[in-house]
C-alpha cells in the first residue's frame, strides 16, 4: 500500500553514514528503539539514564547538545564529538540525545537516513496505537478518480458539440461564457458568485453537456422549483454567444424561495459567501435526492459536492500523553481568518481595522498556516483523554484530508459580534498567488510535521491526486460593510476579465493582484489547463462547417 | 550564557539566568534542527515561487496606489469589451414570475421582495413592533454568521445578521409560498 513518496527528495547518505550502515546494518538503530520516547509535541528523545544525567566523556559537561555514539554508546558534547570520531576509528555517526537526529562528526553536519526515521516513527506508532496515522482510505479514492475522469472526458466531448452552435449575434472573438449579468437591485452578491460558478471547470462541463435534464426534472417534481434547473438555464444563456447582459431573475426567485426555509431575508446587501453556500445547498437538495446528510458527503453524487466538496481532518492531542483523536468533516469551502499578527489598532468608531505603518503583508499562505496551526484549547475546554483517564489540556490541529476539484477559499473580512454589538470589515489587503500548492496543508504533511518531518510513507493515496491549483476566479468586495459592491475577476486563457454586473472589461494581472479579495476560487491544475485549452473561439468563416472541430480549439 | 553583570547578581538570579540560557539555547537548536531537516529533505520547494508572487503583488499594489493610474473600483465605464454600453439601472423589461406584471430589471429585486411578502418593508406592515426595524445590525449587513465547517445541508445554519433579532422578525409575516 505504500505509495511512492513524492514529497521528499531522498537524502543522499554521507560517505561516513553509508560506511557505518554497510558494517552495522540496522542493528544500531534497532537497539536504540526501546529508549526512544516521543513527547506530545512531536519531539523524540533518548531516555536511558535513570540514575544519573548524561555527561560528555571528555569534559564531563552536561549542557548544550549531547551526542550518543551509535557504536560504543559513549556520550560527547558538541565541542568534543569530533574528538571522539578521531580517537575511535569508525565511530563517526552519533545521535543527538534530545532530538534523535543523526549527526556525522566528520562532516560536522546533521544527516538523514530513511531507515532511522522509520525506526523512530515505528516506535511512536507502537507507543500510541490509537492515534490515526493513516490519512485516507484508498478504496473510495480510486472510485472517485474514475468519476472525476468520466466527468472530464465524457462531458468535455459532449460540450464541444454544444459549444459549436454559435449565435449569429456574437460580437467578437472573446472566450465563450463571457456575458454580463444585470444587477436586479443590489444583487451584485448573486452576480459575482454566478460568474465564478459559470467558469468552474467541472461544474461548467456538467451543465454544458446537458447532464442536468430539465425536462426529466420538471416531470419528476411537478412545479417544485429546482435551483439546478435555473442554473442550467443560465449556463445555456451565458454560453449561447449572445453578449447582451442577462438578467438572472429566475435564480433570484428560486433562491429566495429556497432560503425562506433558512430564514434569509431581504434582497438588501446580502453576503456573497452565504449565497454561494446556499446555492450549492439548494442544488444538493434536489440532485442528492433529498438525502439526509451523512457524515461523509464525499459520497454524495450531486454535482455541487462532486465539484466543491473536500474533507477536513481535525486532530485533538492530549498535551500530557500525546494520544490523539481524529475526526473528519466534509466542507464545501474553507473559511480563513486573516492573520492578525502584524496588525493592531482597531478603530471601532469607523468600524475599520487599520494596519500599522510599514507593517508586514498579510498573505494567503499566512492565513492557511494559521488555519492549520496547532491551537491550544482553552483551559475551560479540557477534553477527556482516554489514555490518561482524566480531563487534560489539549491542542487541536486542522488539516485537509481530501482536496476538492475546485477549492473555494473564503476570507473572513466581515466580523459580527453579538456580544460587543458591533460589526466590522477588515480592509487590509491580502496577497494571494495565482498558482497555489496545497501540499503543506494536507493531512499527510501536517501529521508528518507533527512527528518531526520524519521520512516515512504514511498509508495514503494523496500522492495520486495533485495538490496544485490554478486560480480562475476572484470575488472582491469594495466599500463599507453595509454599502459595498462585489465584483468578480475571471481568468480565461491567461487573460483576466472584470465582471462588474453588466460590464465585462479586460484588466491586467496587476489590477487583480491589488484588489481586495473576498472569495478565491482555484481549480486543480489539470482541470484548469484542460478547460482553458478548449475555450478558443473560432473565427466564423462561411466556408467552414461550424460543427467541424478544429484541432486545438473547442 | 552569562549575564552582563554576573557579580552584581545574587546566586539565585545567576542560577535562574543560567537555566534560562540553557533552555533558550535548546529551543534555538530545536528550530535550527527542524529547519535544517526541512531544507535538506526539500520540503520547502516552493520558496522561490512564493517570493515571486509576493514581489508581483507588492508591485501591483504600488501601481494601484499611484494616483496617476485610473481608479479601478468605481471607474466610469464607456464601453465593455463587446463594444456595448449599459445604463446605471438595467432597463431590460420582463414579467415577474410571481405576479405577472412587467418589471424593469434593475428594480426587479425590490419588487419581488414586496411581491413575495418578504423583506423589511413588507414585514413592517405585518409586524406591530417597529423597533425591530430600527436595529442597525439588521440582516442587511453582509456578515457571515454560520459555522464554517458544518454540513452544508444543516438547516439551522444560516441566519443573516443578529440571531436573536432575526428570529423575532421572521416569526411574523413570512408568508409561505403558494
Amino acid at each position: 500500500m505504500a505509495t511512492k513518496n513524492l514529497l521528499y527528495t531522498n537524502p543522499k547518505l554521507c560517505q561516513h553514514l553509508a560506511d557505518y550502515k554497510l558494517r552495522q546494518g540496522l542493528s544500531g538503530y534497532k537497539s536504540l528503539q526501546n529508549c526512544l520516547k516521543t513527547t506530545p509535541n512531536g519531539r523524540t528523545s533518548i531516555y536511558k539514564w535513570d540514575t544519573e544525567i548524561p555527561r560528555c566523556c571528555f569534559c564531563n559537561g552536561y549542557q548544550g547538545r549531547l551526542f550518543l555514539c551509535l557504536i560504543c554508546s559513549s556520550i560527547s558534547c558538541s565541542s568534543h564529538a569530533l574528538l571522539h570520531a578521531q580517537s575511535e576509528d569508525g565511530h563517526d555517526v552519533v545521535v543527538d540525545i534530545e532530538r534523535s537526529e543523526l549527526y556525522c562528526c566528520l562532516c560536522s553536519d546533521q544527516v538523514y537516513d530513511p531507515d532511522f526515521d522509520k525506526v523512530v516513527v515505528s516506535k511512536n506508532m507502537m507507543d500510541m496505537p490509537n492515534n490515526t496515522y493513516t490519512v485516507d482510505d484508498g478504496i473510495r479514492r480510486s472510485s472517485k478518480r474514475r468519476k472525476v475522469n468520466s466527468l472530464m472526458d465524457l462531458d468535455f466531448r459532449k460540450s464541444k458539440r454544444l459549444v459549436s452552435m454559435r449565435d449569429r449575434r456574437e460580437k467578437s472573438c472573446y472566450p465563450l461564457g463571457l456575458r454580463g449579468l444585470n444587477n436586479l437591485g443590489s444583487t451584485c452578491f448573486m452576480n459575482s458568485v454566478l460568474q465564478a460558478l459559470l467558469h468552474a471547470p467541472p461544474f461548467r462541463n456538467y451543465f454544458l453537456s446537458g447532464r442536468h435534464d430539465r425536462e426529466t426534472c420538471k416531470k419528476r417534481s411537478a412545479d417544485r422549483l429546482c435551483l439546478a434547473c435555473n442554473i442550467d438555464v443560465i449556463f445555456s444563456a451565458v454560453y449561447s454567444g449572445d453578449r447582451t447582459p442577462y438578467s438572472p431573475a429566475q435564480v433570484l426567485y428560486s433562491w429566495w424561495q429556497h432560503s425562506a426555509k433558512l430564514n434569509l431575508a431581504s434582497y438588501e446587501q446580502q453576503d456573497a459567501h452565504e449565497f454561494f453556500i446556499s446555492v450549492l445547498d439548494g442544488i444538493h437538495e434536489r440532485e442528492g435526492n433529498g438525502r439526509t446528510p451523512t457524515k461523509d458527503n464525499g459520497d454524495c453524487q450531486c454535482i455541487a459536492h462532486r465539484v466543491f466538496s473536500g474533507l477536513l481532518r481535525s486532530d485533538v492531542t492530549c498535551m500530557a500523553c500525546g494520544s490523539t483523536s481524529t475526526t473528519y468533516d466534509p466542507c464545501l469551502d474553507i473559511s480563513l481568518n486573516m492573520d492578525t499578527s502584524n496588525f493592531s489598532s482597531i478603530d471601532v468608531a469607523n468600524k475599520s481595522v487599520t494596519p500599522k505603518e510599514n507593517s508586514g503583508i498579510c498573505t494567503l499562505s499566512a492565513c492557511l498556516d494559521l488555519f492549520s496551526r496547532p491551537e491550544k484549547l482553552g483551559s475551560d475546554q479540557k477534553l477527556y483523554c482516554q489514555n490518561c483517564q482524566e480531563k487534560q489540556d489539549s491542542f487541536k490541529q486542522m488539516s485537509i484530508s481530501r482536496l476538492p476539484l475546485v477549492l473555494s477559499l473564503h476570507i473572513k473580512r466581515f466580523e459580527h459580534s453579538v456580544v460587543r454589538r458591533m460589526a466590522r470589515k477588515i480592509d487590509w489587503h491580502l496577497q494571494f498567488p495565482f498558482s497555489l500548492d496545497m501540499t503543506s496543508y494536507l493531512s499527510s504533511s501536517i501529521v508528518r510535521n507533527r512527528l518531526g518531518n520524519r521520512i516515512f510513507t504514511f498509508e495514503n493515496n494523496e500522492a495520486d491526486t495533485s495538490a496544485e491549483f490554478e486560480i480562475f476566479a476572484v470575488i472582491t468586495h469594495s466599500g463599507m460593510l453595509e454599502s459595498g459592491h462585489y465584483v468578480t475577476y475571471l481568468r480565461l486563457r491567461n487573460q483576466w476579465y472584470k465582471c462588474d454586473d453588466a460590464w465585462i472589461t479586460e484588466v491586467d494581472e496587476a489590477t487583480v493582484r491589488a484588489s481586495q479579495c473576498y472569495m478565491i476560487f482555484y481549480a486543480q491544475k489539470m482541470l484548469y489547463y484542460k478547460a482553458n485549452d478548449g475555450l478558443s473561439c473560432m473565427p466564423l468563416s462561411p466556408m467552414r462547417d461550424p460543427f467541424f472541430p478544429i484541432a486545438g480549439c473547442c | 550564557m552569562s549575564g552582563p553583570n554576573d557579580d552584581n547578581m545574587s546566586p539565585h538570579t545567576q542560577l535562574s539566568s543560567h537555566f534560562f540560557g540553557d533552555l533558550l539555547d535548546s529551543i534555538i537548536v530545536d528550530v535550527a534542527s527542524e529547519c535544517h531537516r526541512i531544507a535538506k529533505l526539500g520540503l520547502d520547494r516552493n520558496l522561490e515561487e512564493e517570493e515571486e508572487e509576493l514581489r508581483l503583488s507588492t508591485q501591483a499594489r504600488v501601481r494601484a496606489a499611484d494616483p496617476s493610474n485610473s481608479g479601478e473600483a468605481n471607474s466610469k465605464y464607456v464601453v465593455d469589451i463587446f463594444g456595448q454600453t449599459h445604463p446605471p439601472v438595467a432597463n431590460e423589461i420582463f414579467e415577474c414570475m410571481n405576479c405577472g406584471r412587467s418589471i424593469m430589471a434593475g428594480r426587479f429585486a425590490p419588487h419581488l421582495e414586496k411581491c413575495m411578502g418578504k423583506g423589511r418593508k413588507a414585514r413592517l406592515k405585518a409586524t406591530r413592533s417597529s423597533t425591530a426595524a430600527q436595529n442597525r445590525y439588521s440582516r442587511g449587513s453582509p456578515v457571515s454568521t454560520y459555522s464554517p465547517y458544518s454540513n452544508s445541508s444543516s438547516t439551522n445554519r444560516l441566519s443573516n445578521g443578529t440571531p436573536g433579532v432575526a428570529g423575532e422578525e421572521y416569526s411574523n409575516g413570512t408568508l409561505e409560498e403558494p
